[in-house]
């Protein structure tokens, strides 16, 4: 894990910026609820919740990611399954997702075995991705499939955990440009959100903090954000 | 029936945004989230008036804009800014949106309660009547 020093992705107050920003929509999102609720005597508590609980996700995550850079030393590396973490990450989702209207699919078919990671840290990764694509795909123009697949794949470079989607605007070049504008312009990653997409840029953090890093993948015909992870060989000697 | 083009990324809003306004009965909200489904709706649907989020993806609000500016059928339409953006932010460009591009107001998202964006569309609904 990065503990030497303390990596400026993760302290940085363009990121804590970020989420900031990031969390007036939850919040406009409920006081709008909320006041409909008042006018017309009716509202969604689901979905009132559901934003709530993403937002208490997002702050929880860039908590952790910080603590990640801070104290490596009590986020250890151990061997988990990657198809689990998958699938605690899609029940994370699953509220969050509905309220707007996606579905969830989890293609975590094949046998890979444990690999090297700290699974809280991977999961919250994967959810902060996950709660970003999911804001973003509705309102991505000619996206016809409101779906998010989270989802497994071995590749030469190891072991593949990601979040994808039927856009072709998840590119590396974007992330790097994204990477280049955050903090300094209100949608770092333009073609891809509205906002000023803090669940991509937790989520870098906390890979980052990890040694891991996030990139652009794909999986079958779908594009998305994933990181590349190594098997555990140790353990399946064992 | 009065039909408001509402141009709002988010989901979640748009759905909310789209029951305040549809409950007087006697408007449509047509929604879409960016600026080329806007564009296509306002052919197809003729609306009687925008609200337009700035912060779109990939082509932004001020792009919507200076397009639907450029037919003459639309440049009297009315086109009412609501948006996390700050006025600050863009405060130099503001007479460039109401004066070159005929906004009519501006709105900043987080601020701006359901009865207020409620009686900004009457307002400005009244005044091209």
């Amino acid at each position: 894990m990065a503990g030497d020093g303390y990596p400026a992705s993760i302290l940085s107050q363009q990121l804590l910026v970020g989420v900031a920003e990031e969390l007036k929509l939850p919040l406009l999102q409920i006081a709008r609820q909320l006041e409909l609720a008042q006018l017309n005597g009716s509202t969604n508590l689901a979905t009132v919740q559901a934003t709530a609980q993403t937002a208490l996700q997002l702050l929880d995550n860039y908590v952790l990611g910080v603590r990640l850079a801070l104290e490596p030393q009590h986020f250890p590396l151990e061997a988990v399954s990657v198809s689990s973490v998958l699938y605690d990450a899609s029940q994370q989702l699953d509220a969050f997702a509905k309220s707007y209207g996606v579905s969830l699919e989890l293609n975590i078919a094949g046998k890979y075995g444990p690999v090297l990671a700290n699974k809280q840290g991977l999961q919250a990764a994967l959810v902060s991705v996950g709660a970003a694509l999911i804001e973003a795909i509705p309102a991505l123009e000619g996206n016809q499939q409101l779906k998010l697949h989270l989802a497994t794949h071995r590749s030469r470079y190891g072991i593949i955990a990601g979040v994808y989607a039927d856009t072709k605007k998840l590119s590396n070049e974007a992330l790097q440009k994204g990477r280049r504008l955050q903090g300094r312009s209100r949608q770092p990653l333009l073609n891809l959100s509205q906002s000023n997409g803090a669940g991509i840029f937790v989520a870098d953090a906390i890979l980052h903090a990890m040694d891991l890093h996030l990139m652009a993948s794909r999986h079958h015909r779908l594009h998305g954000l994933g990181t590349v992870l190594q098997s555990n060989h140790q353990l399946q000697l064992v | 029936m009065n039909k408001v083009l509402l141009i709002e990324p988010d989901r979640v809003l748009a759905e909310v945004y789209k029951r305040a306004i549809e409950a007087d009965g006697l408007t449509e909200v047509i929604s879409v989230t960016g600026a080329q489904t806007a564009i296509m709706a306002a052919d197809q649907r003729k609306p009687d008036l925008v609200i337009l989020e700035l912060q779109l993806i990939e082509h932004s609000g001020l792009e919507f804009l200076y397009e639907f500016r450029s037919y003459p059928e639309w440049q009297s339409i009315p086109v009412l800014v609501q948006t996390m953006v700050p006025f600050a932010e863009f405060n130099d460009n503001w007479h460039l949106l109401r004066g070159e591009l005929g906004v009519r107001a501006y709105m900043y998202k987080p601020s701006t309660s359901l009865r207020q964006l409620l009686s900004s569309i009457k307002e400005h609904s009244l005044v091209t009547q």
